[in-house]
C-alpha cells in the first residue's frame, strides 16, 4: 500500500500544469483566407478606392484658380534643406527664449556659433544663417494706376511653432533688443533678430514668422513656403481677373548652386492645394484591385471547376 | 549519441538520469517521442519560420526607406524619421506582436497533428524558411519601403501646405507602423486573446507615444531632445496625410493577400487542407448537434475512438443518413463521393503509409 501510493505521489510530482495557456490549448480565432473572404474584400477596396480616387481628382482639378484667400508661396529648387548636417544646425533651446541658450549657442551649430569676435550669434545655426529674404509686392492695374494689393502675414506659421517651439528671451528693460545683448546678428544677415519687421512688436525677434516659416526645414530639395496671404480689404474674396505687377527684391543668391526661384500664387482646399497625385494613385490602384479581383475570381471558378472534374 | 544529435531526447526512467542530463528534451516514456516530434517540434519549426520571414520583413521595410531617401537628400545620411521613433520601433512598436506569433501560433491543432503525421514533411524538406523564402522575405521588405517612401514623396512634393521634413517623418512612420501590424495581422494564423491585445496594443501606444513626444511638456524640458514639438497634432489633423497613409497600407497589403490567396486555391499545403476540413466537421457539427438535440437520450460514444477503422466521419459527411443543408459542406459532399482520404491520398500522390484516421500509434517510429 505504502509503495502505491508513494508511487502516485512520485508520478504526480513532475506533473506539468494543466492549464489552457501551458498546455497550449488557448481559445483561439483562425481565420483562413477563402474565396468568400478575398473576394468581396478586393472589390470593396477597389471601389472604395475608385470612389475616393474620383472624388479627390474633381476636387483637385476644380480648384478655382484664384477664389477665395489666395497664397503667396516662394518656391525654390536643387536647395537641400533635408541635408542631415544642414537639418542639425540650429539650437532649438536658444529660440525658445532661454537665456543660457543666448549667451552658450548649442555646438551643432558650429561654424556658425560664434562670429568672428567670439560673440555668440543669436540666432545660431546654418538654417537660420540662411534665411530667405527676397521680398515681393503686388500691384493690381485699376483705372490706369496700380495699386498695391495688401498681403497679410500674420498666421503663416503653425500655432504650435509660434507660440511654443519658439519665444523671444524675457524683455530687459522692456526693450530686445536689450535682452540681445551679449550676442551678434548671423554672418548672412544685413540686421539683427530684432531688426526684423519693427513695425510689429508680435513678429520680431525669433518669433517673425518669416523667419519660422524658413526654420521649419523642407523634406525635399524643391519646395515651397508660404509668404504672405492676399485675404483683405477688396480681395478678399480672391483675386480679380486684371492685370497685376510683382515687384521683386532680389536679394538672395542661388545661381551658385543651380538653384531656381520661383513665385507661386495658389488657393487652398481642404487637401492643401492642387494635389493631383493622389487621386489618379487611387484612381490607378482601384482600378487594379477590381481587375485583380476578377482575375482571382476566374481562376478560383475554373479552378474549383477542375477540382470537381478531378475527383469525379 | 545524444549529444552529436541535432536534437538529443533522453528517456528518464529506471535506468536512471544520465540520459537526462545529456540531453536537449527528456522525458519518461518512448511513447511521448511521437507528440515530441509531431506536435511540438512541427509546431516550433513553423513558428521559427514564420518569425524569421516577418523579421527580415519589418527590419527591410523600414531601413531601406533611407536608402531611397537618400537620393533626395545629397546623400547625406539623414534620417527619414524621428530618432527616438528609431529607437522605439524594435524595442516598442513591433517586437510584441511577432513575439506573441512566435510562441502561440498553430497551423492545424494537436489531434490533426498526430492524425497526419504528413504534416512533419515540410521539416524534413526545409519547405518553410529556405533561400527562396527568404529572398522573398526580402523582396517583400524592399518593396514595401519604394512604396512607404515614394507615395509621400509623391504627395509632399505637389503640396504646399505640407511641405516640411517633420511632416514627412512623422507620414512615413505612421505609414511604417501600421503596414508592419497588418502585415503581422496577416501572419498570425492563431489569435488568441493575447495576440489582439499585443497587436492592437502596439498601434496605441504608438500613437501614445508620439503624441506625448511631440507635446509641449517635454519641449518645454529638453527643447534640444523633443524637436518635433507640435507635429502630431498638425500633421495628423490633415486629411491628406490619412488618405496616404490609407492609400500605402493599401496598396502594400493587397498584393500580398493576393499571392496568398491564390496559393491557398491553386497550391494548398497539407496542412491548409487539413484546417479546412476541420472548420468544416466542426460547422457540421454544430448542426448535427443542432438536429440531434430532439433525439434520443442514452450514450453517444460511437465507438470510434476504440476502433482502428475508419469510423462513421466519412459516412456522415457523405450525407447518405441525413441531409446537409449548407452549400459549403455539400459542396464538400459532393466533392468526396469516395473516400476523401483517398482523395487527399491522390491528390498528394502519397505514399503507402499515409495517415489513417485512428492515429499513428502503431506505426514504427525512426529511433
Amino acid at each position: 500500500m505504502a509503495a502505491a501510493s508513494s508511487c502516485a505521489e512520485l508520478a504526480g510530482r513532475n506533473k506539468p500544469d494543466n492549464t489552457a495557456f501551458t498546455q497550449q490549448r488557448l481559445p483561439a480565432w483562425q481565420p483562413l483566407l477563402s474565396a468568400g473572404t478575398a473576394l468581396p474584400l478586393f472589390f470593396c477596396a477597389g471601389l472604395a478606392c475608385l470612389a475616393l480616387g474620383l472624388g479627390l481628382h474633381f476636387s483637385s482639378a476644380t480648384i478655382q484658380r484664384f477664389a477665395g484667400p489666395v497664397c503667396l508661396y516662394y518656391q525654390l529648387s536643387n536647395y537641400y534643406q533635408n541635408h542631415r548636417r544642414y537639418g542639425v544646425s540650429r539650437d532649438d533651446r536658444q529660440l525658445s527664449g532661454d537665456a543660457s541658450g543666448l549667451s552658450s549657442p548649442a555646438t551643432e551649430c558650429s561654424p556658425f556659433r560664434t562670429d568672428p569676435q567670439g560673440l555668440p550669434i543669436a540666432p545660431c545655426g546654418a538654417i537660420a544663417n540662411s534665411l530667405f529674404n527676397d521680398t515681393f509686392t503686388l500691384y493690381h492695374l485699376a483705372n490706369g494706376t496700380f495699386h498695391p494689393v495688401p498681403l497679410d502675414n500674420r498666421g503663416i506659421s503653425w500655432w504650435t511653432d509660434s507660440n511654443i517651439k519658439f519665444s523671444n528671451p524675457e524683455l530687459v528693460n522692456g526693450s530686445l533688443e536689450a535682452a540681445f545683448k551679449g550676442t551678434a546678428k548671423p554672418l548672412n544677415w544685413p540686421q539683427a533678430a530684432y531688426m526684423l519687421d519693427t513695425g510689429n512688436p508680435n513678429n520680431t525677434g525669433f518669433i517673425n514668422e518669416d523667419f519660422i516659416v524658413w526654420m521649419r526645414t523642407a523634406a525635399l530639395p524643391t519646395f515651397r513656403k508660404l509668404y504672405r496671404r492676399v485675404r483683405e480689404g477688396n480681395f478678399s474674396s480672391g483675386l480679380p481677373q486684371g492685370t497685376y505687377c510683382l515687384d521683386i527684391t532680389y536679394n538672395y543668391p542661388v545661381l551658385s548652386f543651380q538653384g531656381t526661384k520661383k513665385v507661386i500664387f495658389s488657393t487652398v482646399s481642404w487637401m492643401g492645394g492642387k494635389n493631383p497625385f493622389l487621386g489618379i494613385v487611387y484612381l490607378v490602384f482601384g482600378s487594379a484591385c477590381i481587375l485583380t479581383g476578377f482575375v482571382m475570381l476566374a481562376v478560383h471558378i475554373k479552378f474549383q471547376k477542375q477540382n470537381q472534374m478531378d475527383v469525379e | 549519441m545524444i549529444k552529436t544529435a541535432h536534437i538529443g531526447v533522453g528517456i528518464s526512467g529506471q535506468e536512471g538520469i544520465q540520459a537526462v542530463l545529456a540531453s536537449d528534451y527528456s522525458f519518461s516514456q518512448f511513447k511521448f517521442l511521437q507528440r515530441l516530434l509531431l506536435v511540438h517540434g512541427r509546431w516550433s519549426y513553423l513558428r521559427m519560420c514564420k518569425f524569421l520571414c516577418y523579421f527580415f520583413y519589418k527590419n527591410f521595410a523600414f531601413t531601406m526607406v533611407h536608402f531611397w531617401f537618400g537620393f533626395f537628400c545629397g546623400f547625406s545620411a539623414q534620417t527619414v524619421y524621428d530618432q527616438y521613433f528609431i529607437t522605439l520601433y524594435n524595442i516598442v512598436y513591433t517586437s510584441l506582436p511577432v513575439l506573441a506569433m512566435g510562441v502561440f501560433d498553430q497551423d492545424v491543432t494537436e489531434q490533426r497533428s498526430m492524425e497526419y503525421p504528413k504534416l512533419y514533411e515540410p521539416g524534413q524538406l526545409n519547405l518553410l524558411f529556405n533561400k527562396r523564402e527568404f529572398f522573398i522575405c526580402i523582396a517583400q521588405g524592399i518593396y514595401t519601403s519604394v512604396l512607404l517612401f515614394f507615395i509621400p514623396y509623391g504627395v509632399f512634393a505637389d503640396a504646399a501646405q505640407l511641405a516640411d521634413y517633420q511632416s514627412f517623418a512623422v507620414t512615413v512612420a505612421t505609414s511604417l507602423v501600421i503596414v508592419v501590424s497588418v502585415q503581422i495581422g496577416l501572419d498570425t494564423g492563431f489569435w488568441t486573446a493575447i495576440n489582439h491585445f499585443f497587436i492592437w496594443g502596439s498601434l496605441a501606444v504608438y500613437f501614445a507615444i508620439l503624441f506625448a513626444m511631440h507635446s509641449d511638456g517635454l519641449f518645454q524640458m529638453f527643447p534640444n531632445q523633443f524637436r518635433f514639438v507640435g507635429n502630431a497634432q498638425n500633421t495628423l489633423a490633415q486629411p491628406t496625410v490619412w488618405l496616404t497613409i490609407t492609400l500605402t497600407t493599401v496598396v502594400c497589403i493587397m498584393p500580398v493577400v493576393a499571392f496568398r490567396f491564390l496559393k491557398l486555391d491553386l497550391k494548398p499545403e497539407l496542412s491548409d487542407t487539413v484546417r479546412y476540413t476541420q472548420l468544416v466537421r466542426k460547422k457540421q457539427r454544430a448542426q448535427h448537434r443542432c438536429m440531434r438535440r430532439v433525439g434520443r437520450a442514452g450514450s453517444r460514444r460511437s465507438g470510434y475512438a476504440f476502433s482502428h477503422q475508419e469510423g462513421f466521419g466519412e459516412l456522415i459527411m457523405s450525407g447518405k443518413n441525413m441531409r446537409l443543408s449548407s452549400l459549403a459542406l455539400s459542396s464538400f459532399a459532393a466533392r468526396s463521393s469516395s473516400s476523401w482520404i483517398e482523395t487527399l491520398r491522390k491528390k498528394k500522390g502519397g505514399d503507402s503509409n499515409a495517415s489513417s484516421p485512428s492515429g499513428g500509434a502503431d506505426k514504427p517510429l525512426k529511433g
